[in-house]
């Protein structure tokens, strides 16, 4: 699987990421893995999820060790049987659960969180770690096996769309930003199904892949002696405002302080929200689905 | 077990006490040198120098009379002491304050806390369990006890002074899914405990206990087992009540507010309103009988629990002084409702809304079927986490404002008959949310101010004091205060996400204001001169 | 080298970089204001600031601004379990940025919000995991030592790494703990490790290449005079004599100070007779050649483990009225030293806290110790204890009171020889003391005269270690002995404000003003806090 090269900088996709080492920038840069290539499946059943790249035994007490602890830290979010729940993802479609290998993937994740989606981080033990590790491969390997597409949404599920309807409204409500053969040229080759859908309605949050994309959102910051400074934002909240300038220094004032104007590319994603209908939601994503 | 009489010289119990430094043990074997424990009347009138109960008081309004911190004032507060709990769980309880002593919980955890010191006076383990670690709302306490809900949905009675258990009973089985992470409301000779379960279709329990030994006394189904007396929630189980209720000591009515149906998002399988889940519901406390019920989301299928607080106010509406009730519920939607009959008064958004197509005749609002969950997905706005969620909110009578942190927000929502009848039954994915403080003017529903929180939906619930602050945290990891009467920002500090909702009590003429932030708890006062 | 073993770094913002830097900081002889730009502040160890926004008058109006709780994320590599974060060095504060440690752990936050910015993890091989006392910075770089003895060298705007080289061998039970100290163009590093019977040294390197300058070992030259005071070579190759603490430089002299650590075998000393150079001393080197000028021993022939690593703080004070370049050292054995800097002449030896185990000063001030109190068989009571009167949290002088602080404890402890037939060679510890009673007081020192001008005893637990800082406002900053982060009055000892932290205040605090703000920062367990003064919310 192609990854990124290792040397930092860091993708700009992955701005907001708190922890990554290689093999995390390898897994959060896949395609969605629950989707095979191309689209109308003629099954309704579900795709298979991501295959386990590298085989792994665990004795059965570390698996039974693990469900308790999963079960005690993990289970609201992602459900006792690991496969999703209270808004946390399902994790025997993960691509990083796919990837991992007795937990150097999974175990990062687990100890710094995802602040970003709401995950926070724990502080277990090694042995609890390594259980609950278990536990999640021991699922996965159960759900392999498994036929039917419990709580899955497959590519097949989300063709009710019609591109001819979702290029005029794509012309109308996105082109200012977008195009189908520039930013958005092979879009459907690169993302399918829920992905494509997550990533097209906002583009920040949610889905594989996510991230702001090309698109950071950029502030310009006058200081009370009329200094003007600009750069990416960096951070932003009631009190302070902080970017990164050109040369990659990390600057921030109290917003009292300063005047500052943000241009967010994505906010128009956000405003959209409110616009669109479910027919138009469908047919954007049916339109985009074309752009291969 | 031990039961009584203390014997802290034996080894204890495999749950684990655990003494600080230097306290006289002593001190707990000869009885009471310290203050008797809490009297259940004064939950009527609760005096300024504690919070012994959740929501401060009965009423759940979260308005504190104290006034010596003031929006002219509040800027300066100074940090009076932190206590770190040590761990990676938030505090999301309330701290319960009687005595002089603070209670305060996360998962399977209790500590003991000198209120002038924020030193640690005891701490209580539970052992370790497999019910889901979420997040704990705190204690309850009667007379020398405190009462703790454990994530495998038991409850435990301890001895206030050093933390020796009772008692132990369990409330429901968790077995088969049910967890706790309640903070229990005590009325009169009633501890009355519920419980949470989303994942299985678990009836919806509200429990009764006798507060000294435990012992049952009633059970109230929100959606009885099929064959129990009352079940009409055609098919649907939940509506579990894992929020504390309200309660009006003149109408002797409790108010709670009950949790989604399961399955979650398969609502073709249990047609119907589905009562009494998404609804506030009004018991007697001492036989645990319905009065009366409102559902502020029949046939929901968006997760959209009503187990909001209850806020009972007695006030003006329309001309007419009437004992109100006030949620802002979950599904984005305020209501009023007169509390002696349930009779709805005002239902009107407060939050981004697209899944309803009005309002019926019972004030509730119509679910649009084309917003359900569907196959190819629907967006629905708010998402499931809701317009607010159990962040409390406070209620201030001199502006008329119920202050809420809500929660502007997109999700998409899908369900197939292949994802099954069970437990959640569907996937649903938030699109896009932003927190914003809302004051809601309490008799028209119209917003008089709002304040952008800086993110994703808060963490913290709302506190007023009638000196015209509000105290809260936003979304970036600050506690603010903010002056009630038009949300302007007074005071801000960085400790941290605040997880649970604000209190203030008054020791020793000194006003205080605890916060939680990440998973420590910081105390607020104005200086004193050291 | 693989992606796996480099440097592992996390980015909360995205950079964009490029050649051009802004805010780079050359000089690091600026007085401090709006930045904290080394462990001690200054290169004179004073560890006290010119700021007067705080002050005696407000300091109780002290606020709260943030807390900044480091998250380590994955247990480093070398590691098992997951990490403690404690915070045991002092944060580093240049162009609003704030730079905090533990070992392998490198975060960079935002000095005005507590925010993170970047964090840097370093997969350890092992080495002891005690503590790091905290980074240096010069320019883009940020140096920081690691416990499996490496010098590693990050981009200051995220973290990235640059470099790194080995400065000790940890086959040999070698450790890092110190912050780096930058006198032009040296990176001076020290090194720790007490198990087995290694000898010391403090080294330098090229901030830009990593490359050793020059290594200065804590013993002297075989065959010089000095080297007599070890009863042959190989005694004294096997010498200790670490050096993790913190150095001092006076620019003018260009003269650079340190303590050096406790003689091996560290309380067995019978088959080491003699003074042991130089351990525990006060040594001033030529930074540039690492060439010895002058050496003061605090504790000849020490046997109960008195590091003499304490501050060697620079003082430009007079002696009689005479404008005088001093140094003064409060240090771990109960005694306060004051010499002349130039020449290591000593002016005052004095105890800050009463102790048993000297005879009396020798001609050059250096105290004798009594041979009864050194360590028996069936144990001596000595005081103080191993702990010391003084340990690694940093002291402070405030030249406006000509007042030298050392938060310390005074204690006894019995000091147990272990006999057996390895007798001929003891090795490593070959003993060690058994704790009795102690008590913590806050000790105001006349640097003039060594006496103690004001006690302020602390009550609650029996020892405090925690860092001091003193500001022109007149405040002193300290943690008691129940973790309180007090301020007192630095003329009188009065206590104005506390908050209670509860939790363990080692390191010394340290200030600096931002946005007109003055800002109060401490580490109490395993956070920052961050104090303000503020008018306006």
């Amino acid at each position: 699987m192609e990854g990124a090269v290792f040397t930092l900088p860091l993708h700009p996709w992955l701005r907001k990421a708190a922890w990554l080492p290689t093999a995390w920038l390898v897994a959060v840069c896949s395609i969605d893995p629950g989707v095979a290539q191309g689209r109308g499946q003629a099954s309704p059943a579900a795709q298979p999820p991501p295959p386990t790249t590298t085989a792994q035994q665990y004795p059965r007490e570390q698996v039974d060790a693990g469900r308790v602890r999963f079960s005690a830290q993990c289970g609201f979010c992602h459900g006792r049987d690991a496969a999703g729940g209270e808004g946390g993802t399902d994790l025997t479609r993960s691509a990083l659960v796919a990837a991992d290998v007795r937990g150097d993937r999974i175990r990062p994740v687990v100890r710094t969180g995802r602040s970003d989606k709401g995950m926070p981080a724990f502080t277990l033990s090694d042995a609890d770690l390594t259980a609950i590790v278990a536990f999640i491969h021991d699922q996965k390997a159960q759900a392999e096996s498994a036929t039917g597409g419990r709580r899955a949404v497959d590519v097949a599920d989300l063709q009710s769309g019609n591109a001819e309807a979702g290029k005029l409204y794509f012309d109308s409500a996105c082109s200012k930003c977008h195009s189908p053969s520039g930013d958005l040229a092979g879009i459907a080759r690169r993302l399918q199904g829920l992905a494509l859908l997550q990533r097209m309605l906002n583009p920040a949050s949610g889905g594989r892949g996510a991230g702001r994309g090309p698109a950071p959102a950029t502030v310009r910051v006058t200081t009370a002696s009329g200094q003007v400074v600009t750069g990416t934002l960096a951070y932003r909240d009631e009190f302070t405002i902080a970017l990164t300038d050109q040369s990659g220094w990390y600057r921030s004032w109290p917003t009292r302080q300063v005047t500052f104007a943000v241009d967010d590319p994505l906010q128009a994603h956000v405003e959209q929200l409110g616009k669109y209908t479910d027919a138009d939601m469908h047919n954007v994503l049916a339109y985009l689905q074309t752009l291969r | 077990m031990v039961i009584g009489g203390v014997n802290l010289g034996a080894s204890l119990p495999r749950s684990v006490v655990t003494w600080t430094h230097g306290v006289a043990i002593t001190l707990a074997l000869s009885g009471p040198a310290m203050a008797q424990g809490l009297d259940p009347a004064a939950l009527l009138n609760p005096p300024s120098d504690s919070w012994p109960t959740y929501h401060g008081d009965y009423s759940g309004q979260r308005h504190s009379r104290l006034t010596q911190i003031t929006a002219a004032n509040v800027h300066q507060m100074t940090l009076a002491w932190a206590f770190q709990t040590g761990q990676t769980q938030q505090i999301k309880a309330t701290p319960i304050l009687v005595n002089g002593v603070i209670y305060i919980t996360t998962p399977d955890n209790l500590w003991a806390i000198d209120a002038r010191s924020g030193r640690q006076i005891w701490r209580y383990t539970y052992p370790a369990n497999d019910g889901f670690h979420i997040g704990h709302r705190g204690v309850a306490a009667y007379k020398d006890l405190v009462y703790l809900t454990t994530p495998d949905a038991h409850l435990i009675a301890l001895d206030a002074r050093n933390g020796t258990v009772r008692w132990s009973v369990m409330i429901a089985d968790a077995k088969k899914g049910y967890w706790s992470t309640n903070a229990p409301l005590v009325v009169r000779n009633h501890l009355i405990v519920g419980v949470s379960g989303d994942f299985d279709n678990l009836p919806g329990i509200l429990k009764s206990f006798d507060p000294e030994t435990g012992k049952p006394q009633w059970t109230f189904y929100s959606t009885p087992p099929p064959g129990t007396e009352g079940a009409q929630s055609g098919g649907a189980t939940g509506g579990q009540m894992w929020m504390t209720g309200t309660y009006d000591p003149e109408l002797n009515l409790v108010y709670v507010g009950t949790g989604n149906p399961t399955p979650v998002l398969n609502g073709p399988v249990r047609p119907g309103d589905n009562p009494w889940t998404c609804s506030i519901v009004a018991i007697n406390p001492d036989t645990g009988v319905l009065a009366w019920g409102f559902q502020t989301s029949p046939h929901d299928t968006h997760d959209w629990d009503a187990a909001e607080v209850p806020v009972l106010v007695d006030a003006a509406f329309d001309g007419a002084p009437r004992k109100l009730l006030l949620q802002a519920s979950r599904n984005g939607y305020y209501f009023v409702l007169d509390r002696t009959t349930g009779k709805n008064l005002l239902t009107t958004p407060f939050a981004t809304v697209n899944w309803a197509t009005g309002v019926d005749a019972l004030g509730r609002p119509i679910p649009n079927p084309a917003k359900e969950p569907a196959r190819d997905g629907r967006l629905v706005a708010p998402d499931e986490a809701g317009g607010t969620n159990y962040r409390s909110p406070s209620f201030d009578p001199a502006t008329g404002l119920l202050v809420v942190s809500a929660h502007d927000a997109y999700g998409i929502y899908f369900f197939k008959p292949e994802h099954g009848v069970y437990g959640w039954a569907g996937a649903d994915y938030g699109v896009h949310g932003r927190g914003v403080l809302r004051a809601i003017d309490y008799q028209t529903g119209k917003i008089r101010w709002s304040h952008d929180l800086s993110g994703g939906a808060a963490g913290a619930g709302v506190l007023t004091t009638a000196s015209g602050v509000t105290f809260t945290g936003d979304s970036a990891g600050s506690a603010i205060a903010l002056r009630t009467s038009d949300g302007t920002t007074l005071w801000h500090s960085g400790i941290g996400r605040v997880g649970n909702s604000p209190v203030t009590y008054e020791l020793d003429g000194r006003q205080y204001v605890l916060v939680g932030g990440g998973s420590a708890l910081y105390a607020w006062a104005l200086p004193t001169s050291q | 080298m693989t992606a796996r073993t480099s440097l592992i770094v996390a980015l909360m913002a995205g950079a964009a970089l490029s050649a051009q830097g802004t805010l780079p900081l050359t000089d690091l002889r600026q007085p401090l204001r709006d930045s904290w730009p080394m462990y001690n502040g200054d290169y004179s160890g004073r560890r006290f600031s010119e700021l007067t926004a705080i002050n005696t008058s407000n300091v109780s109006n002290m606020t709260l601004a943030w807390v900044y709780r480091p998250n380590p994320g994955a247990a480093p590599a070398g590691g098992g379990g997951a990490t403690q974060v404690v915070i045991k060095g002092t944060p580093v504060v240049v162009g609003g940025v704030l730079y905090v440690t533990i070992p392998d752990h490198v975060w960079a936050v935002d000095a005005r919000t507590g925010r993170e910015i970047w964090h840097a993890t370093w997969p350890s091989r092992g080495g002891w995991h005690i503590g790091n006392r905290g980074v240096a910075l010069l320019g883009r770089t940020v140096y920081v030592e690691t416990p499996d003895c490496n010098l590693v060298a990050l981009d200051v705007r995220d973290g990235r790494e640059k470099w790194r080289t080995e400065i000790c061998d940890l086959e040999q039970f070698y450790y890092a703990s110190a912050a780096p100290l930058i006198v032009g163009n040296h990176v001076i590093v020290g090194v720790s490790g007490d198990d087995l019977d290694i000898p010391g040294y403090l080294q330098a390197h090229d901030p830009d290449t990593g490359a050793r300058q020059w290594r200065w070992y804590t013993h002297p030259e075989p065959g010089t005079p000095e080297a007599k005071t070890w009863p042959s070579v190989d005694a004294m190759m096997h010498g200790g004599g670490m050096t993790w603490g913190s150095s001092t430089y006076d620019p003018e002299l260009n003269l650079l100070y340190l303590g050096t650590g406790n003689p091996q075998p560290v309380i067995n000393g019978r088959k080491r007779q003699g003074d042991n150079l130089y351990t525990e001393s006060i040594v001033a080197l030529n930074p540039d050649t690492g060439k010895l000028a002058w050496y003061f021993q605090s504790s000849p022939h020490d046997t109960h483990d008195w590091d003499a690593t304490q501050t060697p703080v620079l003082i430009d004070g007079d002696i009689n009225g005479q404008p005088r370049k001093l140094l003064a050292q409060a240090s771990r054995n109960g005694w306060f030293f004051l010499l002349d800097r130039t020449n290591g002449q000593n002016i005052v030896s004095a105890e800050y806290v009463k102790t048993n185990w000297t005879k009396g000063l020798d001609a050059k001030g250096q105290p004798i110790p009594d041979p009864a109190k050194e360590p028996q068989p069936d144990g001596a009571l000595v005081s103080p204890n191993q702990g010391g009167g003084q340990n690694w949290p940093p002291p402070s002088f405030s030249p406006n009171t000509g007042l030298f602080y050392a938060n310390a404890t005074r204690a006894f402890s019995v000091y147990y020889l272990y006999e057996n037939e390895n007798d001929e060679k003891p090795q490593g510890w070959g003993g060690n003391d058994r704790s009795g009673w102690s008590e913590a007081m806050l000790q105001a020192i006349d640097y003039k005269t060594g006496k103690v001008a004001w006690s302020h005893k602390w009550t609650g637990s029996s020892s405090v270690r925690s860092g001091l800082l003193t500001t022109a406002g007149n405040v002193l900053f300290a943690g008691d002995a129940s973790s309180n982060f007090v301020a007192l009055d630095a003329a009188t000892g009065n206590p104005l404000w506390h908050a209670g932290l509860h939790t363990s205040l080692t390191n010394g605090s340290i200030t600096y003003v931002l946005d007109g703000i003055q800002h109060v920062v401490v580490g109490a367990g395993d956070s920052l806090y961050a104090f303000v003064l503020r008018g306006r919310p």
